[in-house]
């Protein structure tokens, strides 16, 4: 209570499938203008957790608090305070980018404005300047299906933008898309995080333990649907990352395996 | 010396090509099935060649007094046609307004009732499993003779056959981006008509010239029972054994179902 840039708080949540946890007892907190990475193999819960904190599953125990409020307790339009960017983008394919980012005001406005896709000059205004955030005010117009991966990408920040947000979750944004376009979102929603005057908090699951490093302030761990690290991004070192994955990692899949990262680790192995 | 993988599944798979007994008296068993099928099937069709052979002079003498074909009553012909069109055209767009929500309702993934989902698929395919015609039959006895009962049959069995159609399409449609669209605040139908109508939109619109261009075709006969159209007059004329005037209404209506179906096909096209 004392911490009053607490913003999003995370107790005890658990969720299992069929008598099968795929979480348990998570705790962790983002504080404003906080990008937090969220680390872990496949199947390590990361996105159980991030569907139940964007309401997208019920926890069977535990909660979340933004602001100090439980977001179970949400009504649907307070949901508008949680922004999600998914892996898939998730945009409406056959509407323009400008009309996808618009729907992160039908939080805002009466029904029938979305039934009709018809918003307020305002609205339309701030949804170009959420475009031109994501540097794609020229693509306004273009149907989204016609736009490359890490466009759409950006289009989906921009509609979580839209939303004016107190935090993002974004899970795995980057694991769609080519290294160098990942990057490019993770910089963005960087600099969305520290940029915002009142600050939003950035939750973001990653593969890539580099991305985590370069990218965010602090690094949360999960292995078996337990947090296992939560430490600032800065001391997150070879030996936290032992833990996140283990000694025998699967180096099969270089995609997935954190090894491929560090010289380093191929000297320990 | 031990043998690869690949030359062990392959000793595998043929010996079980060669050694699959089982497999073939299944195979045996399913191709007796379907010869008796269709033999129960010929005997109750009453399949009488014969007949055919015996029939056919009649055929052809109806034939030759087709021509030279009936114009004089083509103003009729024009209006009963436009009945047809019309009709079609009115229960094809009511089934359409009808079927968005009902397709809603009996989609697995989208329904806001699941206890509703299968009583609505059986009352989807209770109207789909009626014609028009059977429709159109009770509605005659019910709102009397004419159009309208024509339309409120098309309607009926339209209903049933759209909206299977939409629920089915709507249950492999993709739901990322509705999920997306319900965690920005919107609610539940919003986005349902926010992100997933644009996506079925297209379909919507191209199935509902499809069915307007087949229950144009459907709708010929409805006037048989009574149900107003072209039908009415076709019946007519067969009824004083005029056939002239029944064949030059055959060859109308061969006319307008073909650039009917030009046209809606043209512009389906255009919608996909």
């Amino acid at each position: 209570m004392s911490d009053t840039n607490l913003l999003f708080e995370v107790r005890g949540a658990s969720k299992s499938f069929d008598g099968r946890a795929a979480i348990v007892d998570v705790s962790f907190s983002a504080h404003r203008g906080e990008f937090v990475a969220v680390l872990g193999s496949s199947g390590a819960g990361k996105t159980t957790l991030f569907r139940c904190l964007a309401g997208l599953l019920p926890m069977d125990a535990g909660s979340a608090h933004l602001n100090g409020r439980d977001v179970a307790a949400f009504t649907g339009r307070e949901r508008r305070h949680i922004a999600v960017v998914f892996q898939q983008f998730n945009l409406v394919s056959r509407l323009s980018a400008l009309q996808n980012v618009l729907a992160g005001r039908l939080g805002y406005v009466p029904a029938w404005r979305g039934w009709l896709r018809r918003f307020t000059r305002a609205d339309e205004l701030f949804a170009l300047e959420c475009l031109e955030r994501v540097g794609l005010l020229a693509q306004a117009m273009q149907r989204a299906d016609t736009l490359s991966g890490g466009q759409q990408q950006r289009v989906a920040i921009a509609r979580a933008l839209a939303q004016r947000p107190d935090v993002i979750i974004a899970d795995e944004p980057v694991a769609s898309l080519d290294p160098r376009i990942g990057a490019g979102i993770l910089e963005l929603l960087r600099s969305i995080c520290h940029a915002e005057a009142d600050g939003v908090a950035v939750i973001c699951s990653l593969h890539q333990p580099h991305f985590a490093r370069q990218y965010a302030d602090r690094v949360v761990g999960m292995t078996g649907g337990r947090i296992v690290v939560d430490m600032p991004a800065a001391a997150f070192d070879d030996n936290a990352l032992r833990q996140v994955y283990g000694h025998d990692t699967d180096s099969s899949d270089p995609s997935q395996s954190p090894l491929q990262l560090s010289t380093q680790e191929a000297a320990l192995a | 010396m031990a043998t690869t993988g690949a030359q062990q599944a392959q000793v595998l798979q043929e010996a079980q090509r060669k050694g699959n007994i089982r497999g073939r008296l299944k195979l045996a068993a399913i191709l007796v099935a379907v010869l008796v099928f269709y033999v129960v099937s010929w005997r109750l069709a009453q399949i009488d060649p014969a007949k055919l052979v015996n029939g056919l002079p009649k055929l052809g003498y109806w034939l030759s007094q087709a021509w030279p074909p009936k114009l004089d009553e083509l103003p009729l012909f024009a209006e009963r046609i436009a009945e047809t069109m019309a009709m079609a055209a009115i229960g094809t767009t009511i089934a359409t307004l009808l079927a968005l929500p009902m397709a809603v309702l009996a989609s697995r993934n989208i329904t806001p009732f699941p206890r509703l989902y299968y009583p609505a698929r059986w009352f989807l395919n209770a109207l789909r499993g009626i014609d028009s015609f059977v429709f159109a039959l009770l509605f005659v006895a019910a709102v009397g003779l004419g159009p309208f009962a024509g339309v409120l049959g098309i309607a009926l069995h339209t209903w049933g056959s759209a909206a299977k159609f939409f629920a089915d399409h709507i249950e492999n449609a993709q739901l990322g981006p509705l999920e997306a669209v319900r965690t920005t605040g919107a609610g539940r139908n919003t986005a349902i008509v926010f992100a997933l109508l644009p996506d079925i939109l297209p379909v919507l619109l191209s199935t509902t010239l499809f069915w307007w261009e087949f229950n144009v075709r459907a709708s010929t006969v409805l006037g048989v029972v009574g149900a107003g159209g072209i039908g009415m007059e076709l019946k007519n004329s067969m009824d004083l054994l005029d056939f002239s005037r029944l064949f030059t209404i055959i060859a109308l209506i061969l006319v307008v179902v073909t650039v009917l179906d030009q046209l809606s096909g043209w512009l389906r096209r255009r919608l996909v």
